[in-house]
Order: C-alpha cells, then structure tokens, then sequence
C-alpha cells in the first residue's frame, strides 16, 4: 500500500514539476510547489490558534438542500450533522470561491483575448526596473512566468483547485469549521494568483504603465464629462471592452468627438490605457448615473455591474450592450449579426442587446451613441424643479427603514421642499446608490433626480494605476518597513459601501502626513481623490507617487490587489534574501512577523473583497474593515489578554514568550473611521520593530488615540513598550509614570521571530533565518 | 416568536430565535436589577443629543451609576465618558468585547466573573445585531438587552421601535427613575 501511495504522489510530483519547469534552477523548489488544501493547513491552523474564527451569524438557519430547513440555535445540528460554526465557514468559503472565481475567470477571459491577439509567447515585460514580475505565482505555483502562455498554468491551477474546494462546500462532506476556514484561506490565496495573472496580462497585452511612479493625472466626476457630446460609458471590470473602445476612437479620430468614461475598475482600466478617458466614480455611484441618464450608451463587462441595467438603462433611453458572457441579461446574443442590423435596431427600435465580439461591440457602442446623442435630453436638475418635485415628500421615513447604511434621505428630501440643500449634500457622501429608498417611497418620490441638487459638479483628479510596485523601491524601503522606521505600508482596498465617502480621503491624508506608505486600489482609489483639501488639492495631487514614506500610489484596480500582497512578498524576498518559489509559509511567516502592513477595506461589500482580504490574513496581513463588513459573519480576532504570543526567536532558536500581542488581529471590524485609525496604527507594530522603529510606531499609535479617542494614554500601551528605548520620546514621562504605576517590567526584544518552530510544519527553522 | 420586523430592514430575522420586546420601563429596571454582573456596552450614536438636547451618552451613564454596572465604552467613546466623570471598565469595541463575553470563563471587565446580563445602547443598529447575534448563538451562558430606539431581533429583551424619541427618552427616564428606587 505505502508503495502505491508514494509512486502516485511522484507521479504528481512529477507532473507538478513539469509544469513549473522545476529543472530551471532561479531558486531551489520549496515544499508546497502549487499546493492543495492541505499543505499549508498547518499554517492555518497555527494562525487560527491566536486569531479564531469570530462567527456572527446572519441567519440561524441553513436552507442548502431538501433535508433542511434545519434549525441550526442552541448547539442544534443539521439534518447532515452539520453546526452552525461549519455552516459559517462553508459560506465563508462560498463567498471566497465567489469572489476567487471572478478574478480567476477574468483573468481567464483576458489571457484568452491576448493570447489570441499576440500569441501564448508574448513575453511578460514589466519595464527595467520590476525582474520579480509574479511573486504571488512564484510564490504560491514555484513558477516564473515568462510569457502569456506561462501565465495560462497558473490560471488553470486556480480552475482545479476552486472545483476541489466547491466540492468540499457539497452537503455531507466537510464537519468543522476550521477546515472550512483553511479552505476559504486556500481559495483566498489562489484570489491573489488568479488576480496576478490578470493583471499581468493587462499590463503586458494592453502596454499599461509599468516600471513608472509618477504616472498621470486624469480627471474624474461627471463634472468632467461634457454631455454635450456623446457619452459612453463602461462599465464592470473587464478591459477587453472598453480598450477596444479606445482603439475605435483613435482609429477614427473621434477622441474628440466622443467622451468616454467609466464606472468602478473598468474606468480604472480604462484610464490605464488611455489617460484621455474620465472616471465617473465608484461602484456607489453607478444606479445615480445611470439615472441621470447622461450615458448614452452603457457596455457592461462583468463584476459589479448592476443586475437591473438594461430596466434602469431603458427608463432613461440609454442604449445598453453587454460585453461579456458572464452577465447577458437574457438580451438577443448579436454576436453574429450584420453590424448595420444592430446599429439599426439600437437606434429605431431602442433595442439592447449582448455583443460578445469586443471589436464589435466597440463599434457598435461609438455608431450608437453618436446616432442617438443628438436626440436626447441630457439635464441636470434645477434647484427649483428639485424644490417642487420634493414636496411629493411627507417624511414618512420608509425610505430610511430599508436604507442600508441606516440614513434618512427622507429628512434631506424634506429641506429640499424648504429649499435647503445643506442636508441633501452631505447624505449625497453617505448614499452608497442602492436605490432602495426609491423602490419603496409609497409618493414615488423621484430620490435620485432630486439627489441631483446634492451631487457636487466638481471635478477631481485621481492617479492612474501604475502596477506592481517596482523592486528599486523594494530595495529602498525594505530596511526601514522591516525595522519599523516607517510606520507602516496602509493599503485602502475594496468596495465603495462606506459610512461616508469623505473616510478614504481623510485616512489617506492622516497616514500619508505621517509618512506612512499608502497604496491604494479599486473604488478606494478613486473615491481618495474625490476630496480637495483647503487648497483646493486632492491626496493624488498633495502628496508624492512612490512607494515611500508619506507616498500615496494608486495600484490599479481589484486584480491590482495582488500587486500590494506581491510587494509583501517581495519584500521578503528582495531585500531579506529569503527564497520564495513554492515557499509560501516562510513567506507569509516573514510578512506576518517582520512587515507592518496593514489592509483597509472600509467600504467591503462583495465577495471578491472576502476573498482579496482573506488572501491578506493567510499571508499575514491584518485587514481593518468598515461597520457593514460585520455582515461578513467571519472576522479573525485574538484574544490579547489569553492568547499565547510566543513565538521563536531563530537567532537563539529557543521559544520566548513575548506577551506582545503583534499584530493583535487579522480581520477586524471598527464602527467609526477614527478608531479604525487608531487600530490600523497598532496593527502596524511587529515583533521585529527596532527600538528606534517601534517608538516611531507608538508615537503614532498614542498620538492618534489621543486625538480621536481621549486624553489619556492607550490602554494596553504597557503590552507593546518592551524596553524603555521603546517609548516615544514626546510621550515619555507619561508613559513611564503609568509603566511604573502598573508594575510593567521590561522584556528583551526577539531578535529574529518567527512561528516556524512553534507548531508542526515541513519547513526546517533555518529556512527563515536570512 | 416574535413578529416584530426590525426598524432597518437590513436587520430582519432569517430564523427562529428572536428578542422579546419589552414596553415596560418597571419590567426593564426588573431585568437589570435581578442580574449579578451586568455590563454596559456604550457605542458612539450615543454622541447624539436627544431631543431635549441632552446627550443620549448621560442616559447611559444615569443607568450606569444607578445600579453601578460597569461600562465598556466602545470606538470613540472613552474621552467623552471620562470627561462626564465615570470612568470606563473597558474600552474594547463591539467585536472584541461579545469575543471575550462569549467565553464562560472569562473574568469580565472588573475581573469578578464573566457578565449575566450585556446591555447594548448606541451602536449602529447593523453591527449591534450581529454582535448580538454571536452572545446569542454562543454566549448561552449569559442574556442580552438594548436600550436603542429600534427592535433588535437578535438579542434577548429589546425595546420596540419607537417612532417618537419622545417617547423612548420617557422611557429611559422611567427605566433610571426605577434603577434608582431600586425597583
Ligand atoms: S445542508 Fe445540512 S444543515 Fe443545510 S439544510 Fe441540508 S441537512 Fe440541513
Ligand atoms: S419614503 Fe418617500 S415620502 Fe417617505 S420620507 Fe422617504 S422620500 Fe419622503
Ligand atoms: S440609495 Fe442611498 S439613500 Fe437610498 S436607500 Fe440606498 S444608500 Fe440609502
């Protein structure tokens, strides 16, 4: 039997080895050459010892097969035999394959498209000053990709394993919520693979910025958008589409002629491409702008397009094409049909239809739009039509039960009818565009077109996406993130489903004046530039382009993401020499331990931002998430007073235990931005920091308590402060009178601390020892 | 169970397990007053002035003083709780405080035993209920109420939605009027 089960795994070892090219010597293969849930199970495991699963549940029941209903309360089982803490963790690993499998499939989708265009060995180029272009790929496949081609594989590895683990989701499979959870971490890290090979591809197929900091300025808001001309607007995440718009335009020379902008990443995609098209805003914007009606053609690709766009699309005449197989509406697949036909039948028949031939379809889009433009009416509301129709209000408040970010836009409707427009346009900032409150107004109050009146006509810029961060930089600012001298790498991710828009800009401003780096990617990206400080400046414009102290870098768009875990990783692998291929617990071990990092996905509201943060936690980043994230029902939390912090010190290779609760936790969720900053502060100290390094951190961490919080000291500042040396020189007489106070006693600092050693793993101690 | 349908849509029951909504102030006082360990949990709504432009926090704190219950007082809340002259046992936010809760054996905020009976006031209605929903699937151990204006399904007692501050401000007048008389 041992025989037979040690020839099968040579045998896919073997396989493994092929297509890594393992005999091509760049660094050794490590153990877990393109891994499957179990070989890095252990990791999770000893992750999830000090940050356990934190189960919110949304519902007390599970609906998932013909045996249930099953009441799932009070220690309850289902009719499978499942609890409700593996119920928890078999819809967290759901929503992490779903946000998994968009990336994947996009990837998937755009390799195929370039390839087809340029063939499987384009070569993948970054530019003089990027050599480790994949470290997610290198890392987690033990492959280095050097051409599109290459690229293929790892995509093709996330399609088998997302089936594997779906499997596992199946009623009467998997029976603890630990497992679940190490799966979901699984399917997360894959995330930052499948998002990496698509974004490679894009930089590589479409000849995006790269190897660059100061890339462009371009302008955003509606504001910008001259709706004089005919607009069209793309919409989704997908570049397929909307570069071919850019193509038509240029090959015609109707750049002028035409505006074309976008909404949520496609727009950042766009910009990418060509710094002539115009950002409209995030994701929480889309229904209000299609609304306004100023777009006179909508194509849709994929991921975060509204499900009810060609309903919303026809109400106001705007002429809709989906793109992309992924969201075909039930809409006439034209593929095929006779370009004239469906020029023809858009523009006499206002029909929509699905156009899966990109080149088409941009062609298609431009003819329309330049057809139908002339003839409609493109308004934005007057103060007075805004005044009259709001006085259909009787403040009933339905609209604020069924708002989900739990406000009154009734109350602003309301000042609007007295002609007071204070109210609405700061709800404007709250409104994440649901469109709830409109479906239910029992007036049929038109909420959007009086929105109008709120939403500011200003124009803002916002960087364009540049990419991986280059490995010069790496080399620059390893020591320092490593040593703790900068504070921090903060880095704003995800979904606009904020509290108030206003929180990206203000975070980035707090974090970049303090000179930590802050990266940032898809609708955080652009909504940080959607705020002008008193001299009229947004952060793009205040502060520098590099991956630096007090830098802030627009990344890209969602699959960017994998660009800010890559640079994690490169870190660790650039300036700490550490060998990555096929080394991801040694690498997440590093990050975890030695690189203060921290993920903010304030606004987080689909699946693909579970699975890009969850991708963060199982590499050691901790991820701060807004108040609607509880809603995730997963969160991972220590318990600073009880848990064990011990890890080892490699250099002496004996356990210590620190007491230092570093970094305290992986995935947490804070109500109010102010606390939120004060928490990613102190998500930033790490057991390696200098002394030097760590009074720079706590210098942070108190004076931001101290402003947002209260006058006194943080309370648990005693568990961070490790020698004298450590504390901020401007805190220091009160940080020592209150050490003395509560009897502190002083901890040597852990001069190379890792968890290898400390829980069962195939990775020998000297391979974190650099 | 209950048929009430929670003021934000967004919290509305999936399940069996609902709050019973309490009305009277005596039945409230009657609750708190029973429990060994109660605690506090105070979020930042309570930063909001009521209509008599008294800040919602110095109900909070009226209750707390009342029967001396220890207070965790979340996010940005410890300065302005200091500066009105109490103290807080803890400052741990919504998440950390039902993860320590949730734990029998866990000393509590005045490290006497974990608390029979967490009172919720003044965090946003979403987030309150699913913290409340983790004391409620896993903190059998211990009860939980609320003191906000709105139903929140997911704890043991709640208050109704009330749709006049008015009358949910008499109410929490009523409910320290009774604390204190030591109903
Ligand atoms: S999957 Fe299990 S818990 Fe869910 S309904 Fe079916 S038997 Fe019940
Ligand atoms: S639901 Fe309609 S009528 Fe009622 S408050 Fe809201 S906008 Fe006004
Ligand atoms: S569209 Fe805006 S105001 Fe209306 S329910 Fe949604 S978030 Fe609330």
């Amino acid at each position: 039997m041992a025989e037979v089960a040690e020839k099968r795994l040579s045998i896919k070892l073997q396989e493994i080895h092929k297509l890594i090219r393992a005999e091509i010597p760049w660094e050794p293969v490590g153990p877990t050459p393109m891994p499957e849930p179990p070989d890095l199970r252990s990791w999770d495991m000893r992750l999830m010892k000090t940050y356990a699963p934190w189960y919110a549940p949304f519902c007390d029941v599970c609906c998932l097969c013909t045996y249930g209903k099953c009441d799932l309360t009070g220690g309850k089982r289902g009719a499978c035999g499942i609890d409700l803490s593996a119920q928890q963790g078999r819809i967290i690993l759901l929503a992490c394959l779903m946000g998994c499998s968009a990336h994947a499939a996009h990837g998937g989708h755009i390799l195929e498209y370039l390839i087809e265009k340029h063939g499987p060995d384009k070569k993948i180029d970054l530019g003089p000053f990027i050599e480790i272009e994949a470290p997610n790929i290198r890392t987690v496949l033990g492959l280095k990709p050097e051409t599109l081609g290459d690229l293929k594989v790892a995509i093709e590895y996330v399609y088998k394993e997302i089936a594997h683990l779906l499997d596992s989701t199946h009623t009467g499979q998997e029976g603890s919520y630990l497992d679940y959870e190490s799966k979901a971490l699984h399917a997360s890290m894959l995330d930052h693979v499948g998002m990496e090979a698509a974004d490679l591809a894009q930089i590589v197929g479409f000849n995006y910025p790269s190897s660059v900091a100061d890339v462009p300025l371009v302008e955003m808001g509606w504001g910008a958008i001259d709706k004089t001309k005919p607009v069209v607007l793309v919409s989704g995440h997908n570049p397929a589409t909307s570069t071919v718009v850019v193509d038509y335009l240029r090959e015609h020379d109707l750049e002028d002629n035409v505006e074309l902008c976008g909404i949520c990443c496609t727009a950042l995609e766009t910009t990418r491409y060509s710094d002539r098209a115009k950002i409209v805003g995030p994701l929480s914007r889309q229904l209000f702008f299609m609304r306004a009606g100023i777009a006179d053609v909508i194509m849709t690709d994929e991921q975060c397009i509204r499900t009810d766009t060609p309903q919303e699309a026809s109400k106001v005449g705007t002429a809709v094409i989906a793109c992309l197989d992924k969201a075909m509406y039930g809409l006439e697949d034209a593929t095929d049909m006779d370009t004239e036909d469906i020029v023809r039948r858009m523009v006499e028949n206002k029909e929509h239809f699905a156009i899966l031939d990109s080149t088409k379809a941009a062609e298609v889009a431009v003819r329309v739009a330049m057809e139908i433009a002339p003839q409609r009416r493109k308004q934005w509301i007057t103060t007075d039509e805004a005044t009259e129709l709001a006085k259909k209000c009787t403040n009933c408040g339905i609209c604020e039960q069924v708002c989900p970010n739990l406000f009154s836009i009734g109350e602003g409707i309301t000042e609007v009818a007295k002609g007071n427009f204070d109210l609405i346009k700061k709800q404007f900032n709250l409104c994440i565009g649901c469109g709830k409150c409109e479906q239910e107004c029992p007036n049929h109050v038109p909420i959007f077109r009086i929105m109008q009146v709120g939403a500011s006509m200003e124009t803002w810029k916002a960087r364009v996406g540049r990419g991986p961060v280059m490995d010069t930089e790496i080399r620059n600012v390893g020591a320092p993130i490593t040593l703790g001298t900068i504070p921090g790498v903060i880095a704003l991710v995800g979904c606009s489903n904020y509290p108030d828009i206003d929180d990206i800009a203000d975070m980035v401003d707090e974090f970049a004046r303090r000179k930590y780096i802050v990266v940032l990617t898809g609708c955080a990206a652009m909504v940080a530039g959607m705020k002008k400080d008193a001299n009229g400046l947004t952060v793009y414009e205040k502060y520098p382009p590099d991956f630096d102290a007090g830098g802030v870098v627009n990344i890209g768009s969602c699959v960017s993401n994998a660009h800010i875990s890559g640079a994690a990783i490169k870190i660790a692998n650039i300036f700490a020499a550490l060998p990555l291929r096929a080394n991801y617990e040694v690498m997440a071990d590093y990050v975890l331990n030695r690189v203060g990092a921290c993920g903010v996905a304030w606004g987080a509201m689909s699946q693909k931002a579970a699975s890009i943060g969850t991708g963060f936690n199982r590499l050691g980043v901790p991820v701060v998430l807004g108040p609607h994230s509880a809603k995730y029902r997963r969160l991972f939390l220590s318990r600073k007073e009880e848990d064990d912090w011990r890890v080892m010190d490699a250099r002496k290779r004996e356990i210590v235990d620190t007491g230092e609760p570093s970094p305290e936790h992986i995935a947490y969720v804070a109500e109010t931005k102010e606390k939120a900053m004060v928490m990613i502060a102190k998500l930033c100290i790490r057991k390696n920091d200098t002394p030097q390094g760590r009074g720079i951190k706590l210098n942070h961490y108190v004076s931001l308590y101290k402003k947002y919080i209260a006058k006194g000291l943080p309370p648990d500042i005693q568990l961070f402060v490790r020698r004298d040396a450590d504390i901020p020189l401007v805190y220091k007489k009160e940080i020592r009178a209150y050490l003395q106070e509560i009897g502190w006693q002083p901890k040597e600092p852990v001069g190379l601390p890792t968890l290898i050693g400390t829980y069962p793993s195939k990775v020998p101690l000297d391979a974190v020892i650099h | 169970m209950s048929a009430v349908i929670p003021f934000h849509r967004v919290n509305v029951l999936t399940g069996l397990k609902a709050a019973r909504v309490v009305e009277d102030a005596t039945e409230y006082a009657n609750l708190i007053g029973k429990a060994k360990r109660p605690l506090l949990v105070l979020g930042p709504l309570l930063l909001r002035s009521s209509t008599e432009g008294k800040l919602l926090l110095e109900y909070a704190l009226d209750i707390a003083r009342a029967r001396n219950i220890p207070i965790c007082a979340t996010e940005t809340l410890p300065g302005k709780v200091e500066e009105l002259g109490a103290k807080p046992d803890s400052s741990y936010d919504a998440v950390e405080i039902v993860n320590a809760l949730k734990d029998p054996a866990w000393k509590g905020v005045r490290k006497e035993g974990n608390h029979d009976l967490v009172i919720f006031f003044g965090i946003r209605s979403d987030l309150g209920n699913q913290s409340l929903s983790v004391l409620k699937h896993y903190a059998p151990h211990l009860k939980t109420m609320t003191l906000c204006k709105y139903y929140f399904p997911n704890a043991s007692y709640s208050l109704p939605n009330f749709k006049k501050d008015e009358k949910w401000q008499a109410f929490l007048e009523s409910l320290i009027d009774n604390l204190k008389k030591g109903v």
